[in-house]
């Protein structure tokens, strides 16, 4: 066996994660119908304990889709969405629960999978306002906007408070191709339309006016 | 005082003579070389084993699962499934080290055993379950013979393949709780991956012929820094100075685009957020200078020289042609020693280093959003 001295430089904790914080982390999808999100939400293993008591009310040792959808609704409660200042309603698309363990050893994740309706928005600037308010005791925060997967989304700011409990998503909604062709065509064909019924006017006018030449006085018919 | 088991001994040789490579670099072979030498050591490593090894070691390419599988966290609070190198004869184990030898550039070589020997000190300051880490989970030795890390200490839990931990045990830290695992059978010409890793580190590097991706990978760090016979070390030491010597060499303009004005906690876009790509902010990288730009690249090749040369330089060449569409964000202190969070994010390209509350404890995430886990060549 070879001796080294081998020593840390710095205190060194038993932890090799996130102990008394519960980290909620949010991405947030912008489509043109719609907004989808994400919220994970793994507490330290010095705050599972407590975040447990909020979930597994009868001290069951486990978790129930119960009590999963009443935390998931808890939370949902503590989280505000709105766009261009009109407030939206998320709905649980669904939820990924962890193992009682795994939240106790603080390795486990909630995921749970929202998505809201937008209202019909034009095209133009518009601006999605987030607000997490689940936990603020003990909770640490991640907001972030996905690369929106449709072209017609644009996103050209994001805006946070320092602790990222609070997002403004600042994006423009391009008109939508199938829009935009419908939008040109239509008016292109009525204009076509009333192009050829001007032209067909002015053929008749012109035919019109011929035959009136033609009875004017002294003329002779052809 | 530590003392150190024979493999360990065999590490920090390794480290040494890694080090000493370093000051006479060469030139990088081409991938296609390089391929065929990691497929000589991965079925060199292959050859050491008996029939039960071999199962352990080796995965269906296609199994997304294990794929997947891997994690920041140490065993067994989060369950890896591979060869656990604590189970493996010295020779079993000097086999695993020159794949990895072969695989990885000197530098991310040096990386990854600083990153391994952080958690042995972590071990040691952190009352850990002692040398073989309260023995292998998965049994003897997958080749016969001793293990060369610790004794052996009951059997593998039910449904576990070999090297795997069970829930709910005290967390497992040191140089013995790596795995290794191949995802498809290494070759010169079909895909395959090597995959690494254990608490603190994952490296997943998928090779098809002469193309390679190491994305996603994570090198993080507890202690990020120690010493071993008077030597400091500090294994993301050179990400963390680059950065803040990058953050120091912008001006007010430069600064104030790259600062963002909130906290970040963690890493965005670590474990379990695949496939997953953010909208960028920070500071354009067409924004810099040149000279810049050349220590954003510096830093950026911390990651992306982990691996063999061979492959880092295309990789480095397609981060270039990027760079315009780069991103560099800094969140946290500008003076060296604080704990800040900083993110290179290009169309190719996601970098995360973030502090985990301190200085001592780093995580670190790379990524390519068009190709993690090699997806565009190995279909």
């Amino acid at each position: 066996m070879l001796a080294l001295g081998l020593v840390a430089a710095a205190a060194v904790t038993a932890s090799a994660h996130r102990k008394d914080e519960y980290l909620q982390a949010s991405r947030i999808a912008i489509e043109s119908g719609r907004v989808q999100m994400e919220i994970d939400l793994t507490p330290g293993i010095a705050v599972a304990e407590d975040v447990l008591k909020q979930i597994d009310t009868d001290r069951s040792g486990s978790v129930s889709d119960a009590e999963a959808d009443a935390y998931a609704a808890s939370v949902m409660r503590a989280v505000a969405l709105e766009v261009d200042g009109r407030p939206l309603a998320p709905y649980l698309v669904d939820r990924v629960w962890p193992t009682v363990e795994a939240v106790r050893q603080g390795e486990g994740s909630m995921r749970l999978r929202l998505s809201a309706l937008m209202p019909p928005l034009g095209a133009g600037a518009h601006h999605l306002r987030y607000h997490n308010a689940h936990r603020p005791d003990i909770g640490v925060y991640l907001a972030n906007a996905l690369v929106p997967s449709s072209d017609r989304v644009a996103i050209t700011d994001q805006q946070r408070d320092v602790d990222q409990r609070a997002l403004r998503i600042d994006y423009v909604l391009r008109a939508d191709a199938a829009a935009l062709r419908s939008q040109w065509i239509a008016p292109g064909l009525i204009g076509l339309a009333m192009a050829s019924a001007l032209l067909r006017l002015s053929r008749i006018s012109r035919r019109g006016s011929g035959r009136l030449r033609g009875r004017t006085p002294g003329a002779a018919p052809t | 005082m530590f003392a150190m088991s024979r493999p360990s001994a065999v590490l920090l040789v390794s480290c040494a003579l890694v080090s000493g490579s370093q000051a006479a670099p060469q030139r990088s072979p081409a991938p296609a070389d390089a391929t065929a030498r990691i497929v000589a050591a991965a079925r060199a490593v292959v050859a050491t084993l008996d029939e039960a090894g071999k199962g352990t070691l080796q995965y269906a390419f296609d199994d997304a699962a294990q794929k997947k599988r891997w994690s920041n966290f140490p065993s067994p609070m989060f369950a890896r499934e591979g060869l656990r190198l604590g189970d493996l004869t010295p020779p079993q184990r000097t086999a695993v080290m020159s794949l990895l030898q072969a695989a990885l550039s000197a530098d991310g070589y040096r990386k990854v055993l600083e990153i391994m020997k952080g958690d042995e000190v972590l071990k040691t300051g952190a009352g850990g379950r002692g040398p073989g880490g309260g023995g292998p989970p998965g049994g003897g030795p997958p080749g016969g013979g001793p293990p060369a890390g610790g004794p052996p200490g009951g059997g593998p839990p039910p449904g576990a393949r070999g090297g795997r931990g069970g829930p709910g045990g005290g967390l497992m830290f040191g140089e013995d709780q790596y795995w290794l695992a191949f995802l498809g059978t290494p070759s010169t010409t079909t895909p395959w991956m090597l995959q690494f890793g254990g608490h603190h580190l994952a490296i997943n590097l998928t090779i098809g012929g002469s193309q390679a991706s190491m994305t996603p990978s994570l090198p993080a760090a507890q202690p990020a820094k120690f010493t071993i016979e008077g030597r400091e070390i500090r294994p993301l030491g050179k990400e963390n100075d680059k950065g803040f010597a990058l953050i120091n060499a912008l001006d007010e303009t430069q600064r104030s685009q790259a600062i963002l004005s909130y906290r970040v906690a963690d890493l965005v876009l670590g474990p379990t957020q695949d496939g997953r790509t953010i909208q960028p902010e920070g500071l354009r990288a067409s924004a810099l200078t040149p000279a810049q730009q050349s220590m954003l690249l510096d830093l950026v090749r911390e990651w992306a020289g982990i691996m063999n040369d061979a492959y880092a330089e295309p990789r480095m060449a397609e981060i270039r042609a990027g760079l315009p569409q780069t991103y560099f964000a800094w969140s946290g202190p500008t003076v060296n020693g604080g704990a800040a969070y900083f993110r290179i994010q290009g169309p190719t390209l996601v970098i995360e280093y973030a502090p985990q509350g301190s200085v001592d404890h780093i995580h670190t995430i790379y990524r390519d959003p068009t190709n993690d886990y090699g997806a565009t060549f190995a279909k």
